[in-house]
């Protein structure tokens, strides 16, 4: 344990602060994502202590996508977003889920499963299509093998479009989100 | 390669021993490429020709596809393809499927890596392999019509087709033998899947994977489609090995066009490709230290990973590596700034996965959970002709960017990394020697990138002509087919990535484990399902 803590501590970059130091002149807007992840997280927390009484459970749902939007999620839990900071966690079951985090444009072998999965959700839920396949089956929309996102099978509330969003783009999309839409959605479904 | 005297290449003697067994299989003379060679062979002998080339001359399945020509020539047409390495040549068997009842003698029963290929090829072009050990669908599964194959030319991708949830499993019975259904939805951000375990007690007696269930149809869609449509597919089938599959389909591409990239574009291409490698294999290890609840270990190569990520972002422009590879050369490039800011932020990637893997071995619990789980022996290793880490962990020493070297590796000095074991911890010590592999290669190329321009220009895809692109992906061999139509267009395209032939392999060393080591024999494989559904 010491070990792998000791070489950050040394070098002063643990989780939250920045994970590369970059030169003037590369590659700035990376620089500026990296503060700007930490102020929409704490945007994001005053939301979801407001809506969620601090703790927003959302589950994910793979509908057939290529994986990339799976990996930026897995992205928004490694130490440098570290997502759970803010209220928000990706939970293992469905029924425990405030909202689902929809990704692929719903193949026709999985419509079954995501339909289960979404009847398996507790009532009032957001319906969140995150990536352009999602959102409208994307670059492979015109395929007999898909449907055309996730609205081809239910209401969709939150549209995070992008291939893939980045990690930045969906805290952004989520906190527009529940800024506003999610409100009026989940007031509207008591 | 190095030869005794009176030693014959491995693709000659292959050859010399066609000519002189099967007197009817044909020697193409007009297939002019410098690495491949093509034999056409009756379909009726093709079992017995593939099976010889497997057993007797040290050839190994890369894919096997069917190609609809029954409006040109009245018959289906099979492509069965091998590597000859340690020679970087490829040879091929053709044969002719008469168009009326399309079947032949399944290959399968002399070559096992030809399973998961020909319940494929059965689906989807509807050519059966008569006598196949297990016939059931694999991609489009068991509810779509019988009579619907889906990449013959006359079905168009317009046509809606229904459809009936339905699947059929392999029974195990006996005294006290349970079923456990998992998936295709599991608990986590994790592809689809199912998993169908048979058990005794804690003890998996029998595994049946079934995938397919992110089956999006992109080989049918290419169809008609121009070059840079395709290249978008491409770099879509996987999102975590974006550049990987890129990088084949623009090489098949260009041999079409009988190009050869400029050697600038050509090193920029191995060292995106080495930090595709690093993102995976970062992601795997911190996988399997997940799942055996060494957290700090986890967190440390997510860390990791997100550093490569934003490297790969601020020099290449994406986090995935998308849109740098195009047909021709490369799209993007680093300046002599960026090339030392890589040495830099790659250097402290380098001391921190060595001391994660020095803690992590030598925790007790954690090695008690990676020693002798899943393991996958040489002999299943060959039999399914399983590549990359997987391989490389059961005794194996192939690696593409040596057999068959594609973009700058044939100038590169590496090391290809193999150990014996063939358990969890053999695949963790592989992956963690190849970091440090692909760390040197990054570091050769950048004291050594060469000048010059970054796209050689290819034309038009000449008619009827097709290419070939094999790739060492972070998971092994994955290869690109690619035929131009009439017009210049995507007429057929075929992709075979390196966890379709892994899958099988898998499937194979999970029994006589306990159900809860399943997460961490699948993690330490990580195999990709998008892949292999396409």
């Amino acid at each position: 344990m010491w070990e792998i803590l000791r070489r950050p501590l040394q070098r002063g970059s643990l989780a939250g602060e920045p994970a590369t130091t970059l030169p003037a002149g590369i590659a700035h807007a990376t620089r500026a994502a990296e503060s700007e992840h930490e102020l929409l997280g704490e945007a994001l927390r005053e939301e979801v202590r407001k809506l969620f009484r601090g703790s927003l459970k959302l589950r994910h749902l793979d509908a057939g996508s290529c994986n990339a939007c799976e990996s930026e999620l897995l992205a928004m839990l490694n130490p440098f977003y570290d997502l759970q900071r803010f209220g928000i966690d990706v939970v293992a079951s469905p029924r425990h889920a405030d909202g689902l985090l929809l990704t692929g444009p719903v193949t026709r072998h999985l419509e079954e499963a995501v339909r289960l999965t979404d009847q398996a959700t507790p009532r009032p839920r957001l319906l969140i299509a995150v990536g352009d396949c999602a959102c409208d089956g994307g670059f492979c929309r015109d395929s007999f093998a898909v449907h055309r996102g996730g609205q081809a099978l239910m209401p969709v509330d939150v549209k995070i479009p992008g291939c893939p969003p980045t990690p930045t783009a969906i805290m952004r999309a989520l906190l527009a989100a529940l800024g506003q839409d999610a409100v009026r959605v989940l007031s509207a479904r008591g | 390669m190095t030869l005794q005297p009176g030693e014959l290449f491995p693709l000659d003697s292959a050859l010399r021993g066609i000519r002189e067994r099967f007197s009817d299989a044909v020697i193409d003379a007009d297939r002019t490429s410098l690495r491949e060679r093509t034999v056409v062979v009756p379909a009726e002998r093709l079992a017995e020709v593939a099976g010889a080339i497997v057993a007797e001359w040290g050839g190994m399945l890369l894919t096997l596809f069917a190609l609809d020509e029954r409006e040109s020539a009245g018959r289906y047409r099979l492509h069965v393809m091998f590597s000859m390495a340690p020679e970087d040549a490829i040879l091929t068997l053709v044969s002719a499927v008469p168009e009326l009842a399309p079947a032949y003698r399944s290959i399968t029963t002399t070559v096992p890596a030809a399973h998961w290929l020909e319940r494929e090829m059965a689906d989807l072009m509807g050519v059966t392999p008569m006598h196949h050990p297990d016939p059931r669908p694999l991609i489009a599964h068991e509810g779509w019509p019988r009579d619907w194959h889906p990449l013959r030319k006359d079905f168009t991708t317009g046509d809606t087709i229904s459809w009936a949830p339905r699947w059929k499993f392999l029974p195990v019975e006996g005294d006290g033998v349970f079923e456990i259904p998992v998936g295709p939805i599991h608990a986590g951000i994790i592809e689809p899947g199912h998993f169908r375990f048979s058990t005794v007690g804690e003890a998996v007696l029998k595994l049946d994977a079934r995938l397919g269930w992110k089956w999006r149809g992109l080989e049918k869609i290419a169809e008609g489609a121009t070059l840079s449509r395709g290249l978008e597919l491409a770099e879509r089938i996987c999102g975590t090995c974006a550049f990987s599959h890129a990088l084949a389909f623009c090489g098949a591409a260009e041999e079409i066009a009988g190009i050869v990239p400029p050697p600038r574009a050509r090193a920029l291409r191995s060292m995106a490709g080495e930090i595709e490698r690093l993102l995976n294999h970062l992601t795997d290890l911190g996988g399997i230290l997940t799942d055996v609840a060494y957290v700090v270990g986890a967190s440390e190569m997510a860390r990791l990973k997100e550093v490569v990520q934003q490297s790969a972002d601020a020099l290449f422009g994406h986090r995935f590596l998308r849109g740098v590879c195009v047909p021709g050369g490369v799209q993007r490039d680093l300046d002599d700034a960026q090339q030392l800011w890589l040495r830099r932020a790659l250097a402290d990637v380098r001391a921190d996965v060595a001391s994660v893997l020095r803690s992590a071995r030598a925790n007790a619990a954690v090695m008690d959970r990676l020693t002798a789980t899943g393991v996958l022996t040489a002999q299943v290793a060959r039999d399914f002709g399983v590549t990359g880490v997987a391989a490389r962990a059961s005794g194996s020493i192939r690696d593409g960017r040596k057999d068959h070297p594609y973009a700058f590796y044939r100038e590169l000095d590496f090391q290809v990394v193999s150990r014996t074991g063939g358990d969890v911890l053999a695949r963790l010590d592989v992956r963690g020697d190849e970091i440090v592999e692909s760390l040197n290669l990054i570091d050769q190329m950048i004291l050594r990138l060469p000048g010059g321009p970054l796209v050689q220009h290819v034309g038009e895809l000449q008619p009827g002509r097709w290419g070939f692109g094999l790739v060492e992906s972070p998971r092994g061999l994955l290869s690109h087919w690619l035929r131009a139509d009439d017009h210049g267009l995507i007429g057929e395209w075929r992709v075979r990535s390196a966890s379709h032939a892994i899958w099988p392999a898998l499937a194979l060393c999970v029994p006589g484990n306990i159900v809860p080591d399943f997460p961490l024999i699948n993690k330490s494989f990580n195999l990709c399902y998008a892949c292999t559904d396409k």
